[in-house]
């Protein structure tokens, strides 16, 4: 009878013993995440509810929060100011030529608002609000697609119950589903192909294009285009037009260049757009009546919030984790920028 | 939003192409651009006339032989003046751009990669494409983590030397947003390569395949999706199936040799090949492993296809296979008469490209190009075609076959299947038009 011998025995053994440590950890490289550590960062919320922290949050807290930290970029009525999303309205349009997907009319699921709400707005000052402020506002964004009544309440536990409109409007990969062939002779009849050119106009092609009409191929070019061709505009009519060249980087104050980056990270969504009413960096016209007021009063309504006939300037731009300094270099580095 | 040029056949078109450029002898005719003769009006059609030899030299004939050039009669400057070199000056247009209109603003936003300057497969790590949802998050990356944890028998926390001490892999694969093309699902509207197919590009990626973590994380029975998450500003999150997560997806730190780059997730990001570049989540902290999808906002309110009967298709992680001939394209105009290496780019999400075809006549009659360079699964492909150009007009389109015997669509097929709302995945033949003076514009032809 065959045996086999003790060597290949023994190494059958220490590949026992191999695979129990494997089993345990094949590298062990990195260390067991405490279950603190995770808690801090498990931010996720699926549709069944699972990841809803304690809490609750009104329509009517949702409408003040909204009009504080939403409305200047996504209106007043969920309508969208400019390019940014829209989020109420659009029943109905999917199938239309051009469909208003909306978190009413398109999103399948309410637990997405809420965990997109409370992992990435407000824009401007990201993971901000508080669970109950999440929850508030979700229940006010529901409400302006008329998915829940004025006196709703959203909790942990009524969320996932929520039926969206368009829940059953979504359909798994089933590509591919456009097959062709790989045909190489007289494939289609010439005659009955139809050819449509570009639009002209929309395009930066302006860098191999020489004297091009187009848009710039950056927001800032744009921008900067923008101006000049307004500029023109006006001297054309005759009005008087300063030529507003931006300020030096030289002649700015300490405070000023230290606060570039504060501006860059935390203002200039609003403050380089002009979005919510926010005056323009370089824009003297915009800046004079408030610089009037007194650099007191503009370092006051940057700290501690404000809102104008123009617009509205949540505290410290929303970025409330920013210390005061910072803050204040910004507003110098602004106010600099555009007197 | 586009607008027809006029209702034509590309039949009426190529004879109509052809008569403008009749009239010039033989002769004339292959010479005519040198000779500046341009058949047909059009802007640019002064940037293809005749250039004199000064102009040739950008204005000056000093530094051309018979002369010494100036460079050759002086020193450069030594090692080490730039530590960190970048490309030539003279090449300071080949450079990311964006269509601004496109988004609201420049932080949450995309901008494309120059293509039509690129050669071989790999692009530049300064000129690879960007998308951010809040920008580029500055992170140090000995204070960066990644928690891997959820449906495991042990979770896990990793730095960065952590992650490094894996045995590494690296691979070459493109990186394509799902939206590459998506501007012209209604009618052409983009007037440069760089806009049509440029949220496109292609790295070696080195890291730790993400199988190896899971494995010492150990996935429970249950444990059917993953949700990877960034730690920018905007988190952004996604659900993969664990049948991915357990095959190719990778954790990546580095990029063409180094480091990744800030706006490609330094210093660490999840790369899913062949797969819409979304999911590879950049500035990656987090890996849950869960039983379920989480139908997050980038998997349902976006990256979701909307069809025309208003149902939309839902986690269409594939990016089908797809070309674009990049020489002629509009900033690569025809300069010359004679002869025309036919160039150009073929990738799929399935595996690898298996045949190119190209056609000049918009798509009814087709020959095989030639795959040059490496032919890799999920990577970009260059292929080639030697040709003769004389002024003739050209409607010249590629068509991609991958190894799984998928063909690239037609405009028309893809519309039919689709509609026109489905704002990603828009993989269709491409069409150039080649004007009798060289130009090339973007024309559909359905």
């Amino acid at each position: 009878m065959y045996r086999l011998p003790e060597a290949l025995l023994a190494i059958g053994l220490a590949g026992v013993a191999l695979s129990a440590v494997a089993e345990q950890t094949r590298y062990d490289i990195g260390r067991t995440a405490s279950s603190e550590e995770i808690a801090g960062w498990d931010i996720d919320v699926r549709p069944d509810g699972k990841g809803l922290p304690p809490g609750q949050g009104s329509v009517m807290d949702g409408e003040r929060l909204y009009e504080a930290r939403c409305a200047s970029c996504h209106g007043s009525f969920g309508e969208g100011v400019g390019r940014w999303p829209v989020l109420s309205g659009g029943f109905d349009t999917l199938t239309y030529e051009r469909p208003t997907k909306t978190v009413g009319s398109y999103w399948p699921y309410a637990s997405t608002l809420w965990d997109y709400v409370h992992r990435a707005m407000p824009f401007t000052a990201p993971r901000s609000l508080s669970v109950d402020e999440t929850y508030a506002v979700s229940a006010y964004v529901l409400y302006l697609n008329d998915i829940v009544d004025d006196d709703f309440v959203l909790t942990q536990d009524n969320l996932a119950d929520i039926e969206m409109p368009n829940r059953d409007g979504f359909f798994e990969d089933n590509r591919p589903d456009s097959p062709n062939t790989r045909c190489m002779q007289g494939c289609a009849d010439p005659d009955e192909l139809q050819m449509v050119g570009t639009i002209g106009g929309i395009t930066p092609v302006g860098h191999f294009k020489q004297g091009a009409d187009a848009p710039a191929a950056s927001h800032e070019g744009q921008k900067a285009l923008e101006e000049a061709k307004e500029r023109e505009r006006l001297k054309e009519l005759g009005v008087e037009v300063e030529e507003q060249e931006e300020r030096a980087d030289d002649t700015l104050s300490e405070a000023a260049l230290a606060g570039r980056e504060v501006y860059q990270s935390a203002c200039i969504a609003c403050h380089g757009s002009g979005l919510a009413g926010a005056p323009k960096v370089g824009d003297r016209e915009a800046w004079a009546p408030r610089l009037e007021k007194g650099m007191e009063t503009l370092e006051r309504h940057a700290l501690e919030g404000f809102t104008g006939s123009k617009g509205v300037m949540p505290p410290k731009g929303g970025r409330v984790d920013l210390p005061d300094e910072q803050i204040l270099h910004a507003v110098a580095f602004m106010t600099e920028k555009s007197q | 939003m586009s607008r027809i040029i006029r209702p034509q056949t590309t039949d009426e078109l190529l004879k109509r192409l052809a008569q403008e450029s009749e009239g010039l002898s033989g002769n004339d005719r292959r010479d005519f651009l040198r000779k500046g003769v341009t058949a047909a009006a059009g802007i640019t059609a002064a940037a293809f006339a005749g250039r004199s030899l000064a102009e040739e030299s950008g204005g000056s004939t000093s530094n051309l032989p018979p002369h010494e050039p100036s460079w050759s009669r002086q020193l450069g400057h030594g090692v080490v003046e730039h530590p960190y070199g970048s490309p030539s000056a003279f090449e300071k247009d080949v450079v990311r751009r964006t269509v601004p209109w496109l988004t609201a603003e420049s932080i949450s936003s995309i901008s494309m990669t120059p293509l039509a300057e690129l050669k071989g497969i790999i692009t530049p790590n300064g000129l690879v494409f960007e998308r951010y949802h809040a920008g580029v998050p500055i992170i140090d990356p000995d204070q960066h983590r990644l928690i891997l944890h959820g449906l495991v028998e042990r979770p896990l926390i990793f730095t960065m030397d952590d992650l490094m001490r894996y045995p590494s892999v690296s691979e070459i694969r493109f990186l394509e947003c799902p939206a590459n093309g998506g501007m012209e699902w209604k009618g052409a509207q983009m007037e440069a390569l760089q806009f049509t197919h440029g949220m496109l590009s292609c790295c070696e990626w080195t890291g730790v395949p993400l199988r190896v973590l899971l494995e010492d994380a150990g996935v429970k029975p249950e444990g059917k999706w993953i949700l990877a998450e960034g730690a920018d500003g905007a988190h952004m999150s996604r659900s993969i199936p664990i049948e991915k997560a357990l095959d190719d997806t990778l954790v990546v730190y580095a990029q063409n040799g180094e480091r990744l780059r800030p706006e490609q997730g330094y210093p660490l990001r999840l790369f899913n090949p062949g797969w819409e570049g979304n999911t590879s989540i950049k500035w990656l902290r987090r890996i849950e492993v869960g039983d379920q999808p989480w139908y997050h906002r980038e998997e349902t309110s976006k990256y979701t296809d909307l069809l025309a009967n208003g149902k939309a298709r839902k986690f269409s992680f594939v990016q089908e296979a797809n070309s674009v001939i990049t020489n002629p394209c509009p900033e690569n105009p025809i300069r010359h008469s004679g002869f025309i290496e036919i160039e150009g780019l073929a990738w799929s999400g399935r595996g690898r490209i298996k045949q190119v075809d190209v056609s000049f006549d918009g798509g009814v009659n087709w020959v095989p190009a030639k795959l040059k360079g490496m032919v890799l699964p999920k990577a970009l492909t260059r292929f080639s075609l030697e040709a003769k150009w004389h002024g003739q007009p050209w409607l010249l389109q590629a068509r991609a076959i991958d190894e799984t015997g998928y063909v690239q669509p037609t405009l028309k097929q893809l519309r039919e299947a689709r509609g026109t709302n489905s704002i990603y995945h828009k993989n269709s033949i491409h069409t150039w038009k080649v004007a009798a003076n060289g130009e090339v514009t973007n024309v559909q032809i359905t």
